[in-house]
């Protein structure tokens, strides 16, 4: 392999390219300058997809490209920085992804001695990929071809031992379900369809180990400073994960009528109460888990009531919104035992949840001609889920994702097609929380919760979450600058209240890690530029302004349990080409040629 | 006056109840009645009279009040949840 510069302190200042059909790597440089434009994470992968021309390929080609990249700060002592994001186009979409995943992976990754690992090509048959210390091998996926995520990560580990770490695909991506997940140690990189680039390579995992460590410009200052992230993580602001996780929104969300029901045919849920962790907690065995160097620990793991021996399953807001209130269901055990079956078959549970609610709807029209699957009705949600990991049956259509699914449909269907590009809602009802509708509408991969934190507005005394003023437009900037900069460095967004001024705190711990002099200012500027690069990757891959909006459902018709709770398309308009002001683009959203010019 | 006090997540876990009335004309009094009662609630989430950060008090179920001279009306629900709604 070619030498490189070896970077700044905080990386290895290359990414590791594998042609996983050629079945060969090249160590690619990473010069300064990018790094720190770009830091790692989804904002080192938006970077590294243009430059791989990811915009002119097919996401399911061979060609296209698919990045696992880490961060200056994975590896540090730093708490909750175990991650990597997954980036590549989506398959869902057509638009920019990344999502991210935490643990081991992250830390032997980097320890392989590169910064990113982007594969492209596609093996002749199902195969696994070995990155040892840098070098690669490509085995026959041979009889882990169709398992779980799980069962392939155990059989892989036993036969290449404990020092390897995993990530997997599961049975959706194989059948390249365009929701399929990648998933490292019950972690997944979820939304977008990450495992179903992974499917169409052939590859059914990659095991990685390595033992060459980034070097770090202060390390004995950095300790003292991860001393007391550490500390503070420990206390209030960090309380509700630590305790009841983020489930905890639900009942809350319940009581401001933003929980989306039935396909977002109403904003509260009668059975919320019973599907609460405040409930849950007292009906059944719990136990608690954390990613890799991660103090925080905010994953709530449930047993099944009455024993079963299976294990747990770890409950997030997100897995029981979408397989509880969304589909009607309001049994515990029916919600956790399909956020089990996702876990396993490798599913996105939102978009799962997501696009068999709306099949239910359809149903429910008489737009579809499966009377079997109704809403509340747990044997069908459990049966749609295993049709849609297999393609089997309306499988094959739910598979597409719910946009693609409304258009083979027909009629109306598009209206009330719960997505954004393509990409399925999270559990925030739009018209009870309209900042959030904002963040929805402009996002870059889609409606989405982790990359636009703007709920964060409509859960404050700054706007009237129903009526936002345009005011609401910059803080909705300001919420997506900073999941930016938090995706891009990478720290968990649970950290995110411990801060007392996160500019400034960031600053200091990138410069501990790589010695630069980085300001608050100038990581507002690359937060900013990396937003503007991950559009313009959209603008490449043919977006056009009428792209940022919302389904039909949520601007033309008020909450039915709430009629305040109206939406109408002139507000969300006024409020979009505010944000786009706000950026420095033009009111429909397009960059400036400085800004397209500064990326380079 | 008597109002309703709806709690959620951690103020719910640390009061040991969902809902519970509460006296007051304002809000710093209402919160100042649920710190004398319930102590665990006091320790992790209110201080003098208004609610540590990382808390949010709402009126209603409508709109979020932090200001402690805030007007209460019989009849009102004060909610009190953690300020973090991400997942
Ligand atoms: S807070 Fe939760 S998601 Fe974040 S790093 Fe810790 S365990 Fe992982």
């Amino acid at each position: 392999m070619p030498s490189h510069h070896p970077g700044p302190p905080g990386y290895h200042g290359c990414y590791l390219r594998i042609d996983v059909g050629k079945q060969c790597a090249e160590r690619v440089g990473l010069a300064e300058v990018e790094l720190r434009k770009f830091l790692g994470g989804s904002g080192l992968g938006v970077h590294l997809m243009l430059r791989e021309g990811s915009h002119q390929v097919d996401p399911l080609s061979p060609e296209a490209p698919l990045a696992f990249v880490f961060s200056p700060l994975v590896g540090s002592p730093l708490t909750t920085s175990a991650k990597f994001a997954v980036v590549s186009r989506s398959p869902l979409t057509e638009r920019i992804n990344d999502s991210l995943a935490s643990s081991h992976f992250a830390i032997a990754g980097k320890r392989a001695g590169c910064d990113a690992i982007v594969l492209v090509g596609r093996a002749d048959t199902p195969s696994i990929l070995i990155i040892d210390e840098g070098q690669i091998r490509i085995e026959a996926a041979g009889e882990l071809w169709g398992l779980s995520c799980r069962d392939a990560e155990t059989q892989l580990r036993a036969r290449l031992g404990n020092e390897y770490q995993i990530a997997t695909i599961g049975p959706a991506g194989e059948r390249l379900v365009r929701y399929a997940t990648i998933s490292h140690d019950g972690r997944h990189a979820g939304r977008g369809g990450s495992g179903a680039v992974l499917g169409s390579k052939h590859i059914k995992a990659i095991a990685v180990r390595g033992s060459q460590r980034a070097r770090l410009a202060e390390p004995a200052q950095l300790v003292a400073l991860a001393k007391q992230l550490s500390d503070k993580s420990f206390g209030p602001a960090t309380a509700k994960y630590r305790e009841l996780g983020t489930a905890a929104n639900l009942l809350v969300f319940n009581r401001l009528g933003a929980l989306p029901t039935r396909n977002f045919q109403q904003g509260t849920f009668k059975a919320a109460e019973a599907l609460s962790p405040e409930q849950m907690t007292q009906t059944r065995a719990k136990t608690r888990a954390s990613c890799a160097a991660c103090t925080i620990g905010c994953e709530h793991i449930y047993g099944f009531r009455g024993g079963d021996n299976q294990p747990g399953v770890r409950m997030e807001y997100e897995n029981l919104f979408a397989l509880g209130p969304l589909c009607g269901i309001s049994d515990p055990d029916v919600v956790l035992g399909a956020s089990r079956v996702c876990d396993e078959l490798g599913l996105d549970t939102i978009s799962a949840g997501g696009t068999i609610a709306f099949a239910m709807e359809c149903v429910e029209r008489g737009l579809l001609d499966a009377p079997w699957l109704k809403f509340g009705d747990g044997n069908a949600l459990h049966r749609a889920l295993h049709e849609v990991g297999r393609r089997e049956g309306l499988g094959a259509l739910m598979a597409e994702g719910s946009r693609r699914m409304a258009k083979s449909i027909g009629s109306d269907a598009l209206t009330f097609a719960p997505q954004v590009k393509g990409l399925e809602m999270p559990g925030y009802e739009p018209r009870a929380l309209q900042t959030m509708a904002l963040g929805f509408a402009v996002g870059t991969r889609g409606a989405d919760h982790n990359r636009s934190g703007a709920y964060e507005v409509d859960f404050s005394e700054r706007v009237d979450r129903r009526q936002p003023g345009l005011e609401a437009a910059g803080m909705a900037v300001e919420t997506e600058d900073k999941a930016a900069l938090m995706d891009s460095l990478i720290l968990c967004k649970f950290l995110r209240g411990v801060f007392t001024d996160f500019l400034a705190e960031a600053a200091e711990m990138l410069n501990l890690v790589t010695g630069w002099d980085t300001t608050p200012d100038e990581l507002r500027a690359t937060a900013r530029r990396i937003v503007t690069a991950k559009k313009h990757f959209n603008i490449l891959c043919g977006w056009q302004p009428a792209e940022d909006t919302l389904p039909e459902r949520f601007l033309n018709h008020p909450l039915p349990d709430d009629p305040t709770a109206t939406l109408t398309p002139e507000r969300l308009q006024g409020l979009v080409a505010a944000y786009n002001t706000a950026r420095g683009w033009s009111s429909e959203g397009w960059p400036t040629r400085g800004q397209i010019a500064e990326l380079g | 006056m008597s109002i309703t006090v709806e709690l959620f997540g951690i103020p719910r876990q640390r009061a040991g109840i969902a809902k519970t009335q509460a006296e007051g004309a304002r809000l710093d009094e209402v919160l100042l009645d649920l710190a004398r009662r319930f102590p665990r609630l006091a320790e992790a989430c209110i201080a003098n009279g208004r609610l540590q950060s990382g808390y949010l008090a709402n009126l209603n179920g409508q709109r979020f009040v932090s200001d402690p001279s805030t007007a209460l009306a019989a009849g009102d629900s004060l909610l009190i949840l953690s300020a973090d709604a991400g997942g």
